[in-house]
């Protein structure tokens, strides 16, 4: 199943597998991808270099995300600051987004994707941010203040259980798990099914054949 | 031991919890230390533990806990790693001290766990179109893939379908049944046999294939068959039930998961605008087009969203929608009425054109499943544009058009299904008509007989061969069939055209209208993908550039990929399905084709030539509208089958269960003669109305009695809800006011390190300044009006003094326990402020401060020693006070409590609880090094303030005592804290010298020079008091919160930085303290003697030496010179 070729050491596998959702296949497959972004000469030491940001998000999955910089900067445990991914974080970012992955942990790293600012709470700051981040750029999809103001209000009010004009992560959880789109396909919130498919589908007929 | 361990065992993971917990909810996302600390704990435990194989075995329980948890902790993969090693680590090294089969179990699950793991994996392989389907969904997000998704679940449920049906019925009928040709019911009848191999009747399913195991009529009526015996009619009849009972199962198996999973359905709970925000975005989307409409799609929502909500208060009374309304709907309703009378007139009329035309165009075959399948691909488009009348909400709009489509479905399978039960009625009567015919032209004789010979295939040869010839029957059947044959036909034509026998078998009947409705079914489903998507998709692709108008934006467009339509037809698919699988066993095996070669078809339509449906269907709840409609339409199917099963008399000539009266009847059958007499008479009275009745009630009752639980579950879970509310807010308030308690406090500390005006820090030092100066009085009182803690001062100094004797002993191993206790403690976190002290130190150091003063009189070679250790330490106060009992053993007078624990806790508390707390219990312990001298007393006022604090809430105390303390001690602490004070406050306060280290340099002051020293020092955060001789040295304070607040400010500022983010995140009471301390400098070198002693007592033993030292002590305390150091 191309376990040879991968470069990863068979005890990395393991850990890998038990540290994370991903299957096998699907971790070799994604060591595959993360090493095709690499240049040449870096490839042979895949697992401690780190991938600036502006090539992981040339991954097609991220590429149309309209919060990729959220993402990198969440799952990045880039000290400087930088946003590049190592493999391992890579792999983090996978497993979270994967199919099996728990809706806690999906809600969880939904919802410090979705605060800006990291500062624990989404305030009204974030939900803007993110009302933006999905409308996209255009002066026609942009809502006006006055709709900005009258969504925010609406969703503090349905959400903002202790009334302190944040949603905090319990909170979030709670509304998320409610929501039939998170809990059923779980696909809604975090990428979830997507990624490791999504790799199959761009790393060509060589990573389809990796995992079927 | 044992109970110490494990409590603190029981803390540690008490510890974890409360650790993840405060994690989640921690607004500052730091994931760095816990899996540190809580490897460090467990090695620390394991060392503790290791000769309880209780304790072992709870640990490496513990250990293995985390193993299997571990992936669901949001950690960043580094850590998990770390984690992990260290977990197994442990787990390794103790394993083995178990017993042997504790050893064997866990290997065994090890093993067991590897296999899963790779079962997992391998079946994960054989996920049939995982790739496919990922691959469909990273382009359309996951609403499209929820079709594919919806039609392997689909293809699963056939191939179980499939195989029930293969196994037990046609499978045992090829191999033991009766050859073809061997009856009359497995034999073409000779006039059609020259015309068997037609393509056209291949087409319509009559010649070969209408006498084959596609269709009922093949299945012979032995009871049974082979060598084994085996009953086909019986198989045939439960496996055709089986398949209803399984499908339902699966259903609502599948259902109930659901809406398990998904509470939503469930409660009334609307978050209507949260999920359209935080779910809004498909992660599967990997399309920038897909993208793109994604985003218009989830404005238009929210903008919806917005309307509505703004709508709910206007009152819409417009007639002209109304009135549009309903003439839609009526326009809905003829159509759907025409569409029903449609069908039922099609079929009437096949009917008649097959008993009046001898031969039948193609046209007229496949007359009935073409104009159902026309019906089924047309009217859709047309609601949808009557729909457009309607002018509602597309969502309601997508709602209504799904009901109608269902609707229409529906009616077309039932008057497709009633049509043909009329026909199965003329047929049964032309079957009675025949057998009147017969039994006129035979005579009375055929009535009598008749019963005899059930055996026969057929009644109307039987009565035949009986009038004509007196022949056996067993050995004249086949050659009497043709002679009956012939004589039937004649006695039957007269009235009949071409009513054959044979023909005459509605099962097969059906089956065959079934199954071409599938065939055709499926030939419309491929040219609607081939014309309205794919040549659709070519002609706008490349014809656009040279056309008027823009073909992909304007008219044509590109076919959209409409998710709910297509989910409806595959669930009219499946109906279809289950509506002739009875009649025709094979259906089910079509249908697995049909579905695989659907899968591909449209797989390939969707990535090369659709563009995703503009209003999606949100994925999950059509997920389980589909199983509903699913469901709904299971039932509906059923509901024909079952009733023709019931209703109708089974044909004569063929089939399994031909000359029964009814198909059901083969049960009650099967029990009357197979079944000892026992089971008969059991099953007679369980179907009797007396048990039958009571359990139909009781089946009421239940069902009342579950539904009233549910009710009353649902009104508790509302008061549950409520209550959380009123909970929640009565903790913001609760949090609210520590906030602002808090706020009062920083203003005392926080502000200072900030801001830190001269003027503020010139206050400070003069309020402790002055306490000093006037007497331990003043001090004591300042403090307690600013900090709790403070007012126990005054009691506190007779208990400091014995501990700094006690103390004493301690230290002649001062050297060793400071350079222990430093490395090993620090953490990777601490590590940094470390760095930071190191750096500041050389410049203000507190340790040098306080080495200063000590040195002074003694030796200046432990400076160097202790500014190592403090550098070492990330706590000023620890180094410097373990420099201390290097000094000591110098043979300088003394030094004393260590608290640098005190300042651990501090941080500890404030950023990582865990690690900290953990290292600040190894380190308690050396706390206890004393000077010799004893006279020394170290007043540490924020570390015993925040130790005390802290440590009740955190649950970690370094030392075993600390540990069991619970609020309670702690207010012994106060007390034992407030009887010292006033010794030290009076020891130390005759003696008037001060020793101000500034910086580096430490110099050694007068009182009146020191107070102003301290004024800068304050700032520096050293203050050193000496008192009067050299060689008592009361104590060299290390306000930890001042020292803290301090040295960033001056020298480093990461430092402040995270004192700052510390001190906010602190409980409320931390923080009250830290703000007082600074303001009560002077007391709180007092209170830090009063640590030092809490600390020194705790060890047992050596709380009676030095408490006899302690009044030695006091009275040599008196005559200190207190060193105070603030940093």
């Amino acid at each position: 199943m191309g376990g040879s070729a991968s470069g990863l050491p068979r005890e990395a596998l393991g850990e890998y597998q038990e540290l994370t959702f991903l299957t096998k296949q699907e971790i070799l497959l994604a060591y595959k991808r993360f090493s095709e972004l690499l240049p040449e000469e870096e490839k042979e030491n895949a697992r401690s270099v780190r991938i600036p940001k502006s090539r992981i998000l040339t991954l097609p999955e991220l590429r149309a995300n309209p919060f990729r910089h959220r993402i990198c900067r969440v799952f990045s445990t880039s000290e400087n600051g930088d946003d590049s991914m190592s493999f391992e974080d890579f792999l983090d970012m996978l497993s979270v987004f994967s199919d099996s992955a728990t809706s806690e942990i999906k809600s969880y790293y939904a919802f410090r994707i979705f605060d800006f600012d990291d500062d624990g709470a989404l305030d009204k700051k974030d939900l803007e941010k993110l009302v933006n981040c999905l409308t996209g750029e255009g002066e026609e999809s942009r809502l006006s203040n006055a709709e900005m103001e009258q969504l925010i209000e609406n969703i503090l009010e349905e959400s903002d259980i202790d009334k302190d004009g944040t949603i905090n992560l319990a909170e979030f959880q709670h509304v998320i798990s409610r929501s039939p789109d998170f809990a059923r396909l779980q696909r809604c919130i975090s990428q979830e099914a997507a990624l490791p498919g999504g790799w199959a589908k761009s790393a060509g007929p060589g990573g389809s054949s990796a995992v079927s | 031991m044992a109970a110490e361990t494990g409590s603190a065992a029981a803390r540690s993971a008490k510890s974890c919890k409360k650790y993840r917990t405060v994690k989640r909810h921690a607004s500052i996302y730091t994931y760095q230390e816990p899996p540190h600390s809580n490897s460090d704990n467990d090695n620390g435990e394991e060392k503790a533990d290791r000769h309880d194989p209780e304790q072992i075995f709870q640990n490496i329980q513990y250990q293995k806990e985390i193993m299997s948890n571990i992936r669901c902790r949001p950690w960043p993969m580094r850590q998990k790693l770390r984690a992990l090693r260290q977990a197994k680590e442990i787990v390794l090294k103790y394993e083995g001290r178990l017993t042997r089969t504790r050893g064997y179990q866990a290997a065994g699950a090890e093993l067991w766990r590897k296999f899963i793991r790779l079962a997992y994996n391998f079946v994960v392989i054989f996920i049939p179109w995982e790739m496919r389907i990922k691959k469909i969904e990273s382009h359309f997000g996951s609403g499209v893939a929820s079709y594919f998704i919806f039609l392997r679940w689909l293809f699963g449920i056939n191939i179980v379908l499939t195989i029930m049906t293969g196994a037990f019925v046609v499978l045992p009928e090829l191999l033991a049944g009766a050859p073809f040709g061997s009856t009359v019911s497995k034999t073409i009848p000779k006039e059609h046999i020259a015309s068997a191999q037609d393509l056209d009747t291949i087409w319509s399913l009559g010649g070969y294939l209408q006498y084959s195991v596609l269709f009922y009529g093949y299945y012979g009526r032995d009871r049974k068959i082979g060598k084994a015996g085996y009953r086909l009619p019986l198989a045939y009849f439960l496996v055709g039930m089986a398949v209803f009972a399984y499908s339902f199962i699966i259903l609502l198996k599948k259902m109930a998961k659901n809406s398990r999973m998904s509470l939503a359905s469930a409660s009334d709970e609307n978050y209507t605008f949260c999920w359209r925000l935080f779910c809004a975005w498909d992660y599967l989307i990997g399309n920038p087009e897909a993208a793109e409409s994604k985003a218009a799609a989830i404005v238009n929502s929210i903008r919806e969203a917005i309307l509505e909500e703004q709508e709910k208060t206007k009152s819409k009374n417009l007639a002209v929608t109304i009135s549009l309304r309903i003439i839609a709907n009526i326009l809905v309703l003829l159509s759907l009425a025409g569409s029903i009378y449609i069908i039922y007139f099609v079929v009437d009329r096949s009917q008649k054109l097959e008993r009046t035309k001898k031969e039948l165009t193609l046209w007229e075959k496949n007359e009935v499943s073409v104009v159902v399948s026309l019906i089924t691909m047309i009217a859709p488009s047309a609601f949808e544009l009557v729909a457009a009348l309607e002018m509602y909400h597309p969502r309601t709009t997508l709602r209504f058009q799904l009901a109608r489509v269902l609707v229409l479905y529906l009616g077309n399978l039932y008057s497709l299904i009633i049509a043909l039960l009329d026909k199965v009625d003329s047929m049964s009567v032309t079957d009675s008509e025949v057998n009147n015919n017969a039994s006129n032209s035979t005579s009375f004789l055929a009535t009598k007989t008749l019963p005899e010979e059930n055996n026969l295939s057929t009644t109307i040869p039987d009565v035949q061969i009986q009038t004509n010839t007196t022949i056996t029957l067993e050995d004249s059947r086949t050659t009497n069939l043709t002679v009956s044959d012939s004589l039937v036909n004649k006695t039957v034509s007269f009235d009949y055209n071409t009513q054959n026998s044979q023909d005459q078998c509605w099962e097969t009947y059906v089956g065959q209208e079934m199954l071409k409705l599938s065939i055709i079914d499926m030939i419309f489903t491929v040219a609607s993908i081939l014309l309205i998507d794919f040549f659709r998709g070519l002609f706008v692709r490349y014809l656009s550039d040279c056309w008027c108008w823009d073909l992909e934006s304007k008219f044509p467009e590109y076919g959209e990929f409409k998710i709910a339509e297509n989910v409806l037809h595959l669930v009219y698919n499946q109906g279809m399905i289950w509506m002739g699988a009875f009649f025709s066993p094979c259906l089910p095996a079509f249908n697995v084709l049909k579905l695989i070669g659907l899968m591909y078809l449209r797989s390939w339509a969707v990535l090369t030539c659709n563009v995703p449906h503009q209003q999606v269907f949100r994925a999950s709840r059509s997920n389980n509208f589909y199983l509903a409609m699913l469901l709904f339409m299971l039932f509906l199917c059923m509901l024909p089958t079952i009733f023709a099963i019931a209703r109708y008399k089974p044909s004569l000539s063929c089939g399994p269960f031909s000359g029964q009266e009814k198909i059901y009847d083969i049960v009650s059958e099967t029990i009357q003669n197979d079944f000892p007499a026992w089971f008969n008479t059991v099953i007679t009275y369980i179907s009797s109305p007396v048990v039958v009745l009571p359990a139909l009630l009781l089946l009421f009752m239940l069902i009342y009695y579950l539904q009233s639980i549910a009710r009353s579950l649902k009104f508790t879970n509302n008061q549950l809800r409520m209550k959380i509310q009123t909970e929640r807010s009565e903790d913001k308030k609760k949090v609210v006011q520590m906030a602002v308690a808090r706020i009062q406090n920083l203003d005392g500390s926080d502000k200072r390190p900030e801001q830190e005006s001269d003027i503020i820090s010139q206050e400070s030092s003069v309020r402790s300044s002055t306490p000093r100066k006037n007497g331990s009085v003043l001090n004591f009182e300042s403090p307690v009006s600013k900090g709790i803690r403070i007012q126990t001062i005054s009691q506190s100094v007779a208990q400091t003094v014995p501990l700094a004797d006690a103390a004493r002993p301690v230290n002649t191993t001062p050297a060793t326990s400071a350079s222990l206790t430093p490395a090993p403690s620090i953490p990777s976190v601490q590590k940094p402020r470390s760095d930071h002290i190191t750096n500041r130190y050389p410049s203000v150091v507190h340790g040098s401060a306080s080495d200063l003063c000590k040195t002074k009189p003694y030796t200046p070679v432990t400076f160097k020693k202790h500014v190592e250790d403090v550098h070492s330490e990330p706590l000023f106060r620890k180094g410097i006070r373990q420099v201390n009992p290097d000094v000591v053993g110098a043979g300088t007078p003394i030094f004393v409590g260590r608290r640098p624990h005190a300042t651990r806790y501090y941080l500890v508390n404030e950023h990582e609880s865990r690690k900290k707390l953990l290292r600040s219990t190894s380190r308690l312990p050396r706390h206890f090094r004393m000077d010799e001298g004893g006279d020394i007393i170290e007043l540490y006022p924020r570390n015993v303030r925040r130790y005390v604090v802290r440590t009740p809430h955190r649950m970690y105390s370094p030392h075993p005592s600390e540990e069991e303390e619970d609020d309670e001690e702690d207010l012994r602490r106060d007390l034992m804290i407030r009887t010292h004070r006033p010794r030290s406050l009076s020891d130390l306060r005759p003696a008037p010298r001060f020793y101000i280290g500034e910086h580096a340099d430490g110099h050694v002051l007068m009182g009146k020079d020191i107070a102003k020293v301290h004024y800068k020092s304050w700032d520096d955060g050293f203050e050193l008091g000496l008192d009067r001789p050299p060689y008592a040295y009361k104590k060299v304070h290390l306000k930890n919160v001042e020292v803290d607040q301090h040295y960033p400010e001056q020298h480093v500022k990461p430092k402040s930085k995270h004192k700052l983010e510390q001190s906010p995140t602190e409980s409320d009471s931390v923080s009250i303290e830290s703000s007082s301390d600074p303001q009560n400098s002077g007391n709180d070198q007092y209170i830090q003697v009063i640590h030092s002693k809490e600390k020194y007592l705790k060890p047992g033993a050596k709380l009676t030496k030095k408490k006899s030292k302690n009044g030695v002590d006091l009275s040599v305390a008196e005559p200190n010179e207190l060193v105070c150091s603030n940093v």
